[in-house]
């Protein structure tokens, strides 16, 4: 038998799939719409109205870029992922978003390495230091995305 | 008009590197890129060594570095490469593999990479009284496939094939699709044995220069995504 790589090309593909939608999701959310960056459970069921950003991040967003900057600050981000329902939203899809990068960006490592790494050992050593880098990444990844705001 | 012709030129017995040589050749838009050379072999250096067989983009013995582009020298037109009186058309070998002598590229390796994926049809039953027959429809899967001529421009124009020479590049696994796919063939299971490996299919990341470089416009990378589907296919079908 052949020594197949035939599952990680498709989840190459199904990865490369999910990113598109999830990138244009993390940026849309995380870097240009402030208003659904705030939006949080208890703002929707309770208070029915959009929280503003706290003073003190505010008054940090203007010292650093300026009176028009627009930028979604540390604690709105954490406000979030405090939600008790809507966190649960985000952090899973943030753990997705990890792992299917992962993925995507290893598997893409692992093709350009076995390119120029011609000697079978040193293919080897360069697949296993690589996906132990990516294991390493996933479980600070996961840690941080898990205890963020709780 | 009047062409200014770069040829790299490589003499093992003389030259330690290859080496640019211009000549001043005399054409008409309608010539091919072939009878430039011809002319320099035939009138101003009968040493300049090249590959040519029928010279009508049916053997494929003069697949080349044209203008920096895989080309047939006997299938491109003067017109196509120049744009007035004087300027200058250079000629390479095809990349990436080891130079014999100016144009003419080692190809042993090449037709190695081509046995491998066992190019022939393989079958399980007795031979039929007549000839194994196909339809049209069946044939339609492998008709664009057929049209290779081995000329390697495709094979020397992908960047896994120069990253890796043990990469079993586009022209070889070509051939595999196009028996793999052939309604009278067996042989799939053990074809794509040898495809589905860490230096076959799996290294074609689509880039699209084979199809650019296919003197016979063939849809390589197509035909490659089909035979990468059928693997995957094939191996999830074995692990179930």
């Amino acid at each position: 038998m052949a020594q197949t790589n035939a599952l990680n090309w498709f989840l190459h593909r199904i990865t490369g799939t999910f990113l598109i939608f999830m990138l244009i999701t993390h940026f849309w959310v995380q870097h240009y719409d402030h208003q659904a960056a705030s939006v949080t459970h208890e703002v929707v069921t309770e208070k029915g109205e959009m929280p503003d950003y706290p003073e003190e991040a505010k008054a940090g967003v203007r010292a650093r870029y300026g009176e028009d900057a627009e930028v979604t600050p540390y604690q709105v981000v954490m406000q979030r992922l405090d939600d008790p329902v809507y966190a649960v939203l985000w952090k899973g899809f943030n753990i997705l978003f990890l792992v299917v990068a992962l993925h995507h960006g290893f598997y893409g490592l692992n093709n350009v390495m076995t390119d120029y790494i011609r000697d079978p050992m040193g293919r080897l050593i360069a697949r296993a230091l690589s996906w132990t880098l990516a294991l390493g990444l996933l479980i600070i990844g996961m840690y941080s995305v898990i205890t963020a705001g709780w | 008009m009047q062409l200014t012709i770069e040829i790299k030129r490589y003499n093992p017995d003389e030259d330690d590197e290859p080496h640019w040589e211009s000549y001043e050749v005399p054409a008409e838009p309608l010539d091919s890129a072939l009878s430039l050379l011809l002319h320099v072999k035939w009138h101003i250096d009968g040493t300049l060594s090249l590959r040519k067989s029928c010279a009508h983009g049916i053997c494929g013995s003069d697949a080349m570095q044209i203008n920096g582009e895989n080309k047939l020298a006997c299938s491109v037109l003067v017109q196509d490469l120049v744009e007035e009186d004087g300027d200058t058309v250079t000629f390479a070998p095809l990349p990436s593999a080891p130079v014999i002598k100016d144009l003419i590229i080692d190809q042993s390796r090449f037709f190695e990479k081509y046995r491998d994926v066992k190019p022939w049809l393989i079958t399980d039953g007795p031979a039929p009284e007549r000839e194994r027959e196909q339809s049209p429809e069946e044939h339609a899967m492998i008709e664009d496939a057929t049209k290779c001529i081995m000329c390697g421009a495709c094979t020397h124009a992908c960047p896994s094939t120069w990253a890796d020479p043990d990469y079993l590049g586009p022209a070889a696994m070509l051939k595999a699709y196009r028996y793999t796919f052939d309604s009278r063939d067996d042989g799939a299971e053990e074809r794509l044995d040898v495809v589905d490996s860490p230096d076959g299919l799996w290294k074609c990341y689509t880039i699209f220069n084979c199809n650019e470089a296919c003197p016979k416009d063939i849809d390589i990378t197509r035909w490659l995504s089909a035979l990468k589907r059928k693997a995957a296919t094939s191996q999830a079908t074995t692990k179930a």
